[in-house]
């Protein structure tokens, strides 16, 4: 059985609008866009605002105020949103009145499915045929490479909400195998655009936490400041220039305070990596977890400080060694009819 | 639609099309890729690469990157061999115990080849190796066995069969011979340093127990050539 630990938002959102046919009459999401609208400018009217700038935010905000409410689950507390956004995007029937379906694919049960592999698979035989053509007149073929690196295919989930149907693990995996065997053909430029409808865009560079510029105390000496954490223990770090290379956790050296030489190499591992290791003097704080996850959690706490001492490209460097993500690994909880969280019971034959 | 969080954000589907559901799962999400910790690979200049790991470079900074563990460092007294090879002579997590056991090992051996250096005469001398990590990966080369035999179920009889192995297998039949060679094949009162320093330098000459396992199972490997073809994989 898969148990999604790594879940992210996109696949916790089940796809309302594709589990089943039309709930809502067209007419009857009409209604409630002009209520609506209605009830947006008498709130505006009410909060003393003006009615033809009152934003979602600014609602957000008159509703908590006038109907405070004290549940824990976000989803139950009132809420006054756009219809479209609180009712899904559902699919119109499909048939008209004398029962005849409008799709020519509507007995396939997959009919925007299929129809989207019928047409992803034509646009793949006219780049061949295209490619056959410059063949023929002897022209080059062009060979330019996309680049893979900056862009992901559509979640299934995306796909859904896209084809307003539900869509199979294996329907999924067949659609994004054709579209990788259309964008691998030489001359896949041609359909570019068809292919960024099903493409989204990668941030470009994961370096997106600001790096905060250094402190001065009063002596004049620079210095900046790191939290970590690993497992439970939760460790700040403030790291000075000018020093001699000390390192003092919770008022206690480093050589009476981790007397194993694995946490002292965790320690001095970001300053060994840049190279700066007589350059920085350290003051730690730390509290919770064992030897090891203290270590931890002073040596990402260290990493953090070190960044405004050091270029961007040495920052990219220390991300790509790891020494700049919190480790999310943590104790595994017991399970009931386990004796552990993994070992079982003894298995009696009887 | 609600943005995607950070830690969600540019899942390559590639890798994750969930054809076969895995038992063993992992905090991180799927698209996190693993730390390179050598200083050296990151300072090379960008014309030495090749196409593979320029391609590389790129997706590593476009995607997010794993912790990087406690027992792995930058420093140049840190080898991933001989950290696999301390866990595996851990017990009950010790490893403080376990790491104190293992530099307790290089040092004998180091003693050992330096006792010898200074016996030896002088054109012998250039010979002898005295770099114990060196005598470590050289042992552990001699004694990784080059195919392995499995269990095949054919009609009832279960047969064994000659089977290529991959490297992290070869490796890792290695360190369990040497380590339960020690354990078990030595006198009550010597101490398991000095007992895996003995074995150590013996298989770095190919001699002692280890290589005469390994030796063993190619013979048998040889010797059930016949059944190679119940292999399917």
């Amino acid at each position: 059985t898969l148990r999604l630990i790594c879940t992210t938002t996109a696949v916790q959102r089940k796809n309302v609008g594709a589990s089943g046919p039309e709930k809502y009459t067209e007419a009857f999401i009409k209604k409630q866009i002009e209520e609506f609208n209605l009830g947006k400018r008498h709130l505006a009217n009410m909060m003393g605002e003006d009615p033809e700038t009152f934003t979602q935010e600014d609602i957000d905000r008159a509703i908590a105020y006038l109907f405070p409410s004290g549940l824990f689950d976000k989803r139950a507390r009132p809420l006054m949103k756009h219809p479209t956004e609180v009712f899904p995007e559902q699919r119109k029937i499909q048939w008209g009145e004398d029962g005849r379906p409008f799709h020519f694919l509507f007995y396939t049960g997959k009919q925007s499915y299929y129809s989207l592999m019928h047409e992803t698979y034509e646009k793949f035989l006219n780049v061949q045929k295209h490619q056959d053509q410059l063949t023929t007149q002897d022209l080059p073929v062009q060979k330019e490479k996309r680049n893979l690196a900056g862009s992901r295919w559509l979640t299934k989930i995306e796909l859904e909400e896209m084809l307003l149907e539900q869509v199979s693990d294996d329907d999924y995996s067949r659609f994004i195998q054709l579209l990788q065997k259309l964008v691998a053909l030489p001359c896949a430029d041609i359909e570019e655009k068809y292919i960024q409808k099903f493409s989204k865009e990668l941030p470009v560079q994961l370096q997106k936490v600001v790096i905060e510029p250094l402190q001065h105390d009063e002596r004049g000496v620079a210095f900046s400041t790191g939290e970590g954490k690993r497992k439970t223990a939760r460790a700040t770090a403030v790291v000075y220039d000018n020093g001699t290379g000390k390192i003092t956790v919770n008022g206690i050296d480093i050589l009476h305070y981790f007397p194993v030489l694995q946490d002292r190499e965790q320690l001095l591992f970001p300053f060994q990596f840049l190279g700066r290791i007589g350059i920085h003097d350290m003051v730690c704080t730390v509290s919770g977890g064992g030897r090891s996850a203290q270590a931890g959690a002073i040596r990402l706490a260290s990493a953090k400080a070190l960044r405004s001492f050091v270029t961007e490209k040495e920052v990219e460097f220390m991300r790509q060694a790891g020494l700049l993500t919190v480790d999310p690994r943590v104790k595994e909880r017991k399970k009931p009819g386990q004796e552990g969280s993994r070992r079982k019971f003894t298995w009696k034959k009887r | 639609m609600a943005a995607p969080s950070a830690a969600g954000l540019g899942r390559r589907l590639r890798a994750w099309l969930p054809r076969i559901m895995p038992v063993r799962w992992s905090r991180y999400n799927p698209s996190y890729l693993e730390p390179e910790v050598k200083k050296e690979s990151h300072q090379k200049p960008l014309e030495e690469l090749t196409e593979e790991q320029r391609e590389q470079m790129e997706l590593k900074a476009v995607r997010p990157i794993k912790a990087a563990p406690p027992s792995l460092s930058s420093s140049v007294f840190s080898d991933p061999m001989i950290s696999k090879f301390t866990n595996m002579m851990m017990k009950s997590g010790n490893k403080v115990l376990a790491r104190s056991l293992m530099s307790q090992t290089l040092e004998a051996i180091k003693r050992k080849q330096l006792e010898k250096y200074h016996k030896a005469p002088e054109n012998e001398k250039e010979t002898i190796e005295c770099n114990p990590y060196v005598i470590f990966h050289q042992a552990l080369k001699n004694c990784q066995p080059i195919i392995g035999l499995s269990n095949i179920t054919k009609g009832g009889k279960t047969y064994q069969v000659p089977v290529p192995l991959t490297d992290n297998r070869k490796c890792f039949l290695a360190m369990k011979w040497l380590i339960t060679e020690c354990r078990e094949n030595k006198h009550r009162r010597t101490l398991m340093p000095e007992k895996l320093s003995q074995e150590l330098l013996l298989a770095f000459n190919n001699e002692g127990p280890v290589i005469k396992r390994k030796h063993v199972l190619h013979k048998m490997a040889e010797a059930n050539r016949a059944y190679a073809h119940f292999r399917w994989w």
